[in-house]
This record gives structure tokens, sequence and C-alpha cells, in this order.
């Protein structure tokens, strides 16, 4: 397998929580990898351990044992700084709640991830991709909740991290504005060339990826290249 | 690209103005208040110091009976003691002369009128003639003729020479032997064997004055004693507070302080010795800042006497005595007290000797160094900014934790953002940056408003307070770097490392934990189980709960301000308290010193008075750093110890006659004062020599008047190195009338004691008043501060109570009557808390003054604090109403953290 193909690798992942009878494993042997490049979508119920799974990949949670690498480097070997970098550098998150910055207006927030990157997209192009250029001066509570959406989309991508991670992005939105913000994420997919790690438990998302990770009771249930995919506006749930 | 997280803090500023607006304002108002009182202490210490020079401040005065002469001064100069054997031989001699010279005549003369009577009886016998008229006549003629051949024959006769050479050799050396005979007295008596005795040359300067009665309104009572001085002296200059000197015979300047207390100030006419002045200038005498008549009085007096300058034209025309003193100037300035104690007393020996020898009277000497006129108030003004930093700190202190909870409510409230931010990349150190951006400015803009007004208002408030206490010198703005240091560093230090510690530990969790909002290291405690009351009650319990931390500092802030409550009640409280019980700290109604246990003729002085009792008094010091707990505190120096000597079964000191030599009782302001008890081995040295005492307690005496010691006189006197019976003066309960003026040093009664409540009342004025409604503002910014936090952290409760249909009557109920509880139990706690604090401070405070002074808050001032609190809240209740009103519905269901 090529570099370009193991971009991503988790191998033999494990990790529970609690201990004795209260013991309960979240991920137990996880095997699988992503191609540089790839839209991935984690796809499992409650409790199959895809945010769990993401977090380790994101470097903020630790497995129990087996590994993450990412281009060949294993995430274990990192101390805390390091994996701060890492994440800075490399990682852009978008989760389900947005937790933006209250008292920083739309391009102030996006310019909270700019900062980050030494090689940061352009805000005000990141802004107009988003559709955003009309909210630009505004703050996060005169938004509705996809228009935040997008903002944390901006914020994440315009660091153009090598993966964006995405946690149940449309989780708290409805059917069109889920599907416009999932158009947004294939958008920066396409044009921008990131690495897109999306879990969420809505099957019907499945069909726009181009890896389909399936989860159940912590382990990989099926591993899938979904070689008919479609456009996020052809999707339908 | 700059952090883009920096543009928070102006919008955070900005959108928080009045909370921020009032901890900037807590913060100029203390930082300015002690950054004032540091600079307008070291500018008016920066005043009084360089005022000795530029004001040509003597090393100390003597007073003579009459004006000295040019050659006295010349002498005096040297520094030499004068010949005192010689004087006594010569004088002696010179009576010793006037005595044989006129013997020798007396007998010369009767010999010679002898030698001529008999020879004319012995002539009439020859010639026969009896008759006794006839030879009354013969003798007369004879001596007419005669007598005063013969008495010059005689006087050049060799045998009347030799005679008389014999009869001056003989008294003289009698002269000598007599003064060689009471060598021993003489030299005891004037000092004469004084070792360390060392010749000082020194500088002298006329400083004459004269005490006129001073009647500033007019009425023609005498009102005050107002010396007055030539305007003409280079020595002992005057700094003019306002106005000029007097230039006509009829202008005055006085001293600006009894100008303020007596309520006269410049154009006013005051009449002085029968004489009207108009006043032109206030001033204040370099060797008068506190308006001590004589050196000996307790307390200055800023009524009754008063300083003055007129010209020399109007200076000579009074009648009154002139006062011969003089102002001497060392060649060198002595290095420190010590040395100024060395050298103030070669000039006593040599002025002594040479009033002696040149036959003037001492009336009065005062080196500098114990000069009370010019010392006290740099004495007092250096020991006076501890009190006010460490409330300044306390304050900061409050400041800084309310900072650290408001910004861990924040960082709570924030967790989601934090975790994002931490989840994209952002560092720990960053964040803790961002989080300690807002404390720091704050501080930082606090505490360069804080020192501008420092230097300007709050300066002028310092000076203002030590003008009114003392008869101070203009004085200009003194930089002080201890001021900045106070002020700018070590408040932003503490807030720094306060709110350092504070939030990089609330940022120690990992990004994870953020996110979901797990803030807590240990797993939650069990849920608390709370009584079986109202649904209502039981909610409020649980906001007390949630609320803890908020309120550990509330009550915090709540004793502070208590504390500083207790002080403004407390220090006219203790004043009063102190005036009303004066006469019960009196030994006696009067207390007289006596220039010295006997009178000119070496009797001892008696009174007739049946209620004097004679005792025995001098000052040693205690060392202050026996007491190691205040070390670093600022030390006053050591603390002056009055010891007293007791006449057995004393009817004003109860204390065992039958004590041993190194046994003493204390008073109870001593012991309390040191926290001293019987058993305990106390040090007391003298001041300017190197000599200590060491005694054991053997009890204590119920004496709160001031740091005492006492023993029998007979022990004093062993001790002390007295002759036996000697005493220093005489405690009566009745006025003593039968000794003569020229013997009593001084005389205390309770005016005297009452006399320093009285200007320090005075001096304070309505101060203290504007000081408590001060701190009801601040009692209120202060709790409303911290309500505000804790209506702030509920927000969303009280948003979603809302939406459940709660009214705001109902939410207000919920979320401040927690609060009210609180600052209502703890205003009562706190009154305890404050009062035994202040007690407390007010012993450190001590430790570095002289003397004692009991803290005392009356029963209604306690209550008074207390309700001047809660006035405070009552006003952020009614602000917290409309704040929770003011929560919109849909901040519970706005998603946008």
């Amino acid at each position: 397998m090529s570099d370009k193909e193991k971009f991503l690798e988790i191998s033999e992942l494990k990790k529970s929580f609690g201990t004795g009878e209260a013991k309960q494993d979240v991920l137990r042997g996880m095997n699988f990898t992503v191609k540089k490049g790839e839209f991935c979508v984690l796809l499992g119920p409650s409790g199959s351990g895809k945010s769990t799974l993401l977090n380790i990949i994101g470097g903020i949670d630790t497995p129990d044992s087996g590994y993450v690498a990412i281009n060949g480097d294993k995430l274990e070997d990192m101390d805390e700084k390091a994996l701060t970098m890492y994440r800075r550098k490399h990682l852009g998150y978008v989760f389900q709640m947005y937790n933006l910055i209250p008292n920083l207006n739309v391009k102030e927030n996006i310019e909270v991830g700019a900062y980050l990157s030494d090689n940061p997209l352009d805000v005000e192009e990141v802004i107009t991709t988003l559709g955003l250029q009309d909210h630009k001066y505004k703050y996060p509570n005169q938004l509705s909740g996809g228009q935040q959406q997008r903002v944390s989309i901006g914020r994440a991508v315009v660091k153009n991290p090598d993966i964006l991670m995405c946690d149940e992005p449309t989780g708290a939105l409805d059917y069109n504005t889920s599907k416009e913000i999932l158009g947004l994420i294939e958008d920066c997919n396409t044009k921008y060339g990131n690495t897109i790690i999306m879990v969420t438990h809505n099957e019907a998302i499945k069909l726009m990826a181009d890896h389909v990770i399936k989860l159940r009771d912590g382990i990989v249930r099926h591993n899938d290249i979904n070689e008919k995919k479609i456009p996020a506006s052809e999707l339908e749930w | 690209m700059r952090n883009p997280l920096i543009k928070r803090i102006p919008k955070e500023l900005a959108s928080d103005w009045h909370k921020y607006l009032v901890i900037i304002i807590f913060m100029v108002v203390m930082i300015g208040l002690i950054s004032g009182m540091y600079v307008g202490h070291d500018s008016m210490l920066e005043a009084v110091y360089s005022g000795r020079d530029e004001l040509n401040l003597e090393d100390g005065s003597f007073e003579l009976s009459g004006k000295a002469s040019e050659e006295l001064l010349a002498d005096l100069s040297t520094g030499q003691m004068a010949d005192v054997r010689q004087f006594f031989i010569d004088k002696g001699i010179e009576e010793a002369d006037e005595e044989v010279a006129e013997a020798i005549e007396e007998e010369l003369q009767n010999q010679v009128a002898q030698g001529i009577e008999d020879m004319v009886r012995a002539q009439c016998e020859a010639y026969g003639i009896t008759d006794e008229t006839m030879i009354q006549e013969q003798i007369d003629t004879a001596m007419d003729e005669n007598y005063e051949e013969a008495l010059a024959e005689a006087r050049e006769s060799d045998e009347f020479i030799e005679a008389v050479d014999e009869a001056y050799e003989e008294a003289h050396n009698t002269v000598i032997e007599k003064v060689d005979e009471k060598w021993d007295e003489i030299v005891e008596e004037y000092g004469l064997d004084d070792e360390d005795f060392e010749a000082t040359p020194i500088t002298i300067y006329e400083h004459f004055y004269r005490n006129e009665s001073e009647d500033n309104n007019n009425d023609g009572t005498n009102d005050a004693t107002l010396r007055i001085f030539p305007s003409n002296y280079t020595v002992d200059m005057a700094s003019f507070n306002e106005g000029r000197a007097p230039e006509t015979t009829a202008e005055i300047a006085i001293d600006r302080m009894h100008a303020d207390n007596v309520g006269v100030g410049i154009g006013d006419t005051i009449t002085v010795g029968g004489k009207q002045f108009e006043i032109v200038g206030l001033l204040s005498y370099v060797n008068y800042l506190t308006l001590h008549e004589s050196n000996t009085d307790l307390m200055f007096d800023a009524f009754g006497f008063d300083v003055g300058m007129v010209t020399p034209e109007a200076f000579d025309s009074f009648s009154s005595r002139v006062h011969y003193s003089y102002a001497w100037f060392y060649e060198t300035e002595p290095e420190d007290k010590i040395e100024a104690a060395d050298l103030g007393n070669n000039v006593l020996k040599s002025l002594i000797t040479q009033s002696l020898v040149y036959e003037t009277d001492i009336d009065d000497f005062l080196p500098e160094y114990a000069r009370q006129a010019s010392n006290f108030a740099p004495n007092d003004i250096e020991h006076d900014t501890t009190g006010t930093s460490i409330l300044c700190y306390i304050l900061i202190a409050v400041i800084a934790f309310i900072f650290a909870v408001t910004i861990s409510n924040t960082i709570e409230k924030e967790a989601s953002v934090i975790g994002t931010l931490r989840a994209s990349g952002y560092t720990k150190d960053e964040l803790i940056i961002h989080y300690m951006t807002m404390p720091i400015i704050v501080t930082f803009l606090g505490a360069i408003i804080g020192n501008v007004v420092g230097y300007t208002a709050f300066r002028k408030l310092a000076i203002y307070l030590y003008y009114n206490s003392y008869s101070l010198p203009t004085c200009g703005i003194t930089w002080s770097p201890i001021a900045l240091v106070k002020t700018t560093i070590i408040p932003l230090l503490l807030m720094f490392f306060v709110n350092l510690i504070v939030i990089a530990k609330s940022l120690q969790l990992s990004p994870l934990k953020f996110l979901r909002h797990d803030l807590h290291k240990t797993k939650r405690s069990k849920a608390r189980r709370i009584p079986g009351w109202s649904f209502l009650n039981r909610f409020r319990v649980r906001i007390l709960f949630q609320n803890m931390p908020n309120y550990a500092i509330l009550i915090f802030g709540v004793i502070f301000i208590e504390l500083m409550l207790c002080f403004a009640f407390g220090l006219p409280d203790s004043l009063n308290h102190y005036a009303d019980n004066a006469p019960g700290m009196m030994f006696s109604e009067y207390q007289y010193m006596l220039m010295g246990s006997k009178d000119d003729d070496g009797e001892f002085i008696v009174t007739d008075e049946p209620t004097a009792e004679a005792f025995s008094a001098t000052n040693l010091m205690y060392p202050k750093d026996a007491t190691k707990m205040f070390e670093g505190m600022g030390s006053g120096g050591d603390e002056g110890v009055t010891v007293y000597g007791i006449t057995d079964d004393s009817r004003y000191i109860s204390i065992s006659n039958d004590i041993a030599e190194g046994e003493v009782y204390i008073s109870s302001a001593f012991a309390k004062k040191f926290e001293l008890s019987s058993g305990d081995v106390i040090t007391l040295h003298e001041e300017y020599e190197n000599k200590s005492y060491e005694f054991t307690i053997a009890g204590e005496v119920d004496y709160d008047g001031g740091i005492a010691v006492f023993m029998p006189n007979d022990n004093f006197n062993s001790i002390f190195e007295k002759k036996e019976g000697e005493f220093s003066g005489y405690f009566s309960e009745n006025e003593i009338t039968d000794i003569e003026e020229k013997y009593i040093a001084t005389v205390i009664t309770v005016e005297d004691i009452t006399k320093v409540t009285n200007q320090l009342m005075h001096s304070m004025g309505g101060m203290m008043d504007t000081f408590r409604y001060a701190l009801i503002v601040m009692a209120a910014a202060l709790i409303y501060l911290l309500a505000k936090i804790i209506i702030e952290r509920n927000e969303n409760a009280i948003s979603m109570v809302k939406i459940l249909g709660f009214r705001n009557g109902e939410i207000a109920g919920l979320y401040m009557v927690p609060t009210a509880i609180v600052v209502v139990l703890f205003s009562v706690v706190s009154m305890f808390v404050g009062y035994y604090l202040m007690v407390w401070i007010f012993k450190v405070f001590m430790l570095q003054m002289d003397g004692w002074f009991k803290y005392y808050m009356s029963p209604s001032s306690l209550v008074l604090s207390v309700v001047y609190l809660l006035i405070g809240y009552a006003f952020v209740s009614v602000i917290d109403f409309f704040r929770i009103k003011r929560i919109p519905m849909d901040e519970a269901l706005k998603n946008v953290d």
C-alpha cells in the first residue's frame, strides 16, 4: 500500500471506560486506513464508539492500546505539546455544537482558525465560499444554527488542515440546512483537497462519501469504498 | 498574524463596562489612596528634612538669664570647658584679697592711731599734764597733724610690707586649700571628670524671643501665648504656607495651624501684647512643627500656644522680658542621635562651666535631637503608612479573587469554546495569556489612573491631613519609589499570580473534558440531601451549594468592608473613650514634675499639701524587636518606658513594698501591648547611652495610660544611682500652692491627657464621616460585583425558569434570597470578626507607635456598622432585581456557546 493510501492508519485500537464490573469496552481492536484527500464517513449508532474514535484520531483522547498514525507518525509517540502542534498544523474540527466565540463576529471567528496555520486560506475567500459574505460582521447570536455551523466549518477549513474532523456536524440542524452544510464540506473536500473524517449516525450521508466505515460495539463491521458516490444535494432522508 | 482572540478584550471591556468600571474605580480609589498617602508622606518628610537645611534648623539652643557678652560667646564657640578651679581660686582670692586688704587697713589705722595716742600721753605725762580733756585735745591735734604722715610711713615700712605679704599669702593658701577641699564636690556638680568630654566647637546665633499674650478675636481676653521672633533671623527660619513676612511694625505672620484652629487668617487683625497687628502671613517655623510651648509638655497645644514673626522694630517695641535664647550649630554634623547626644553633652558641659565663669544663669538648654517641637511630627509621619497599605493589599487580594472567580466562571461558561480551541491547536499558554490579559489590563489601568490621582488629588488629601495635625512647611511633589512598588508593582504581581494560579489550574483539563463540560478533576460528590422543605426553599439551598466559591469570596468581601467600617466607627469611638476615661488614666489629679528634689539652699522641696506624695521618674527604652512576631512590619524604633519610683504604701499606685531590687511592677498597658506577665524578664535601656537594666516582672498595675514600670523609690534611687531620699515630683489630689514656680518643671493634669485626643478629633474632623459614607459605596460596589457573578453564572437557569413560567419576583426571590441570607448573616458574623481583627490590627499599629491606646467600639457603632453595610446591599438588591428582570427568555435556548 502506498503512503498516500496509508495517510491515516488505525491499528488495533482499543479503549474502555470505567473499571471492574462497570468497565465498558468502547473500542475493541479497530483497524482501518484512510487515503489522503478521501471523504471518509464513520457510521454507527449511539455507543458504537465513533466519537471516541474521532477524539483519539484528533489527539484529544488516548487509546488503551493500538495506535493512530498520520503519514506514518504515531500519535502515541507525541507528548502533550507535540499533540497540540499536531492538532494546530494538521487538523480542523467541526462539532455538532458550533462552539463559536460569542463576542467575536463571523470574520473574527474564522480568523481564530487562520491564526493557527502557517499556510491559511484567504479568510475572505472562505467567507465567500461558505456564503457568509452578508453576515461577516454579525455576532454568533445574530445567526441561525446553519449559519453558525458554516462559521464553524470556516474556522476549521481556513487553517487548510490535512484532515477535517467533523463530529455530527448536522446533528442539530434541519434537513435542508443539513444538506447545505454537507454540500459545503463536500466543496471544501473538492476545492482544498482536505481529508474528511465525518462521524454521523445518518445512514444517508454514506452515499456522498468515498469511504464508509460502519462501526458497531467498538469494532469495524464494514469497511467499504463507495464507487458510486452522489453529491450532497442529491441526498434524501 | 496577531492572535485574533485579542479582539475579544476591548469587546469584553465594552460589553461589561459597568463591571470593569466598578473594579477600576475600586482600584483607582485604593491605589490612589495608598499612592497619595505615600507620595504625600514622602513629600512631607522631604519638605521637613530639606527644610532643616534650607531654613537653618539649629543643632540646639540654650537660654541665658541675660544677654551674653561677646567674650562668653567667643569662649562658648570654642567648645572648651572653662577652668573652673582657677575660677573658684580667682574668685576666692579676689574675695580674700578684699577681706585681707580691709583687715590690714583697719589694723594699720588702729595701730597708727594707737601709736600717736600713746606718744601724746607719754609726752603729757612727762609734762605733768593730767587733765584728760587737755590730753584728749593734744591727741586730736597730734592726730590731725601726724596721722596721715604716720600712716604713710607705716605703710612703707619693711615690717608692714612683709606682714601684708604674709597675710595675703596665707589668705591665698587658705582659698586654694578650701577649693581643693571642696574640689570633689565641684567636679561632681559640674561633671568635670567626664573622660568622654571633647571640646565641640560651635557657631552661635542670637535667637531671642518674647512671649506675648494673643487675643485673636480682640475681645480683651487672652486666648493664647504667642512666642514672637524678629523677622531678620537667619537661623530657625520659617516657611510661608500663605502670605508673606511682615514688613511694617503693624504686621505679623503667625503659625498656620494655630490660625486654622482658632479661625483667623490673612487680613485679620489680632491683638498681641496689647498692640494690634494685621496677619500678613501664615507660616511654619522649622523648629516649631508642633506647637510645644515647653519641651516638657506632654502634648503640643495648637490652640493655646502660637509662634509668630514681627519686624525687628516691632519686636523691640514690646516691653515684656526678652528671652535670651541662642541657637548653636556644630562644625561637623553628628552622624546619628547617639553622636548628637554626645556632642550635646559636650556643649552642655562647656555651657555650664562658661556660664559659671561668666556668672550668668542658664534658663534652658535643648539639643535639637531632643526637641519635641521639631521631631514629634516627622517621627509620627514616618510611621504612618503601614495601615493603609495593609488595607490596600487586602482589597487588591479581594479584587484579584473576584477576577479569578469571574474568569473561572467564564472558563466554565466557555468550556466548549475552550475545548474547540484546544482541539484546534491553541496551546494552553495561549489561552492562559488570553484569560490573564483582562485582569492585568484592568489592574494596570487602575494602577496608572490610581497613581495619577494619587500624585494629585489624594496626595493633597494626605497633605491636608498632615496639615490638619501639624504645623508643617509647604511641600512639593516628591517621586516615591516605594509608592510605585506598593501601588503598582505589588498589585500587578498579586493580580498576576492569583489569576495565573486560578486560570492555569482551570486550564489543566484536557480539551475533551472542556468539550464535555466535565470541568471537575474529581468525580462529583454525592448529591447533598436536603430536608423536606418547600420546593422553593430547597431550590434556594441548591443555589447556595452551587455557588459556594462565589459566596466564600462574598463573605471575604463583607468581612473586609466590615473591618473598614470598624475602623471608621472605632477610631472616633476610641478617641472619645480615651477622653472619657482620661481621669482614670491619671495616678492623681495633679502630677508635678520638679526641676530637682532640692531647692537653692540644698533642702528637699516639701509641701504642706496633705495628699501630696513624692515619686521618682525617669525614661528608659524597651526594645520592640523583642516581639519577633511583628518584625518586618515597620519598626517604630524602641518603646519609651516611664520608670516610676513609688513611696512605700503609696495611696496612688499599689505595689508591694517588699519586692527585691531587680523586681518591678508593670502597667497593664505595657503588659497588653507586649504580652508580658509576671515572671517575665524585661531589659530596658537608656536611649542615648549603652546602659541597660534587667528587671523581673513581679506584678501588674492596672494603668492603661502609658507604658510604665513601677518600683519602690528606694530601689529606684539605688538602681539609678541617686542619693537617698531624692525624688522627681509629687502626685497630688489637690493643686500644690506652696512650691515655688521655678522648681516646677511641669504639671500634668487631665487636660494634658485629653489634649492629644482633642487634637486628633480636630485633625480628623469630618473625615471619618466621609470615610463611612465612602464605605457604604464600597460595600455596595463589592457586593454588586460578587452578586453579579452569581447571577451571571445562573443566567441560563434564570432564563429557563422564566420559560417555565416563573415570575420575575419569584425568580428574584430564588436567586436573591440566598445572597441576602449570606450577606445579612455574615454581616453580623463579620461585625465580630471585623471588631477582633481591628483590635489586632490596632495592636500591630500601636507597636509601631509609642504609648498605648486601646481600641474601643461602642455597641451602637457595632450595630450601625452592620446597618451601613446592609444599606449598601439594599442598593445592590434593587440593581440585581432589574438585572434578573432583563435576562431574556431565549438565553437558555440560544446555542451560541
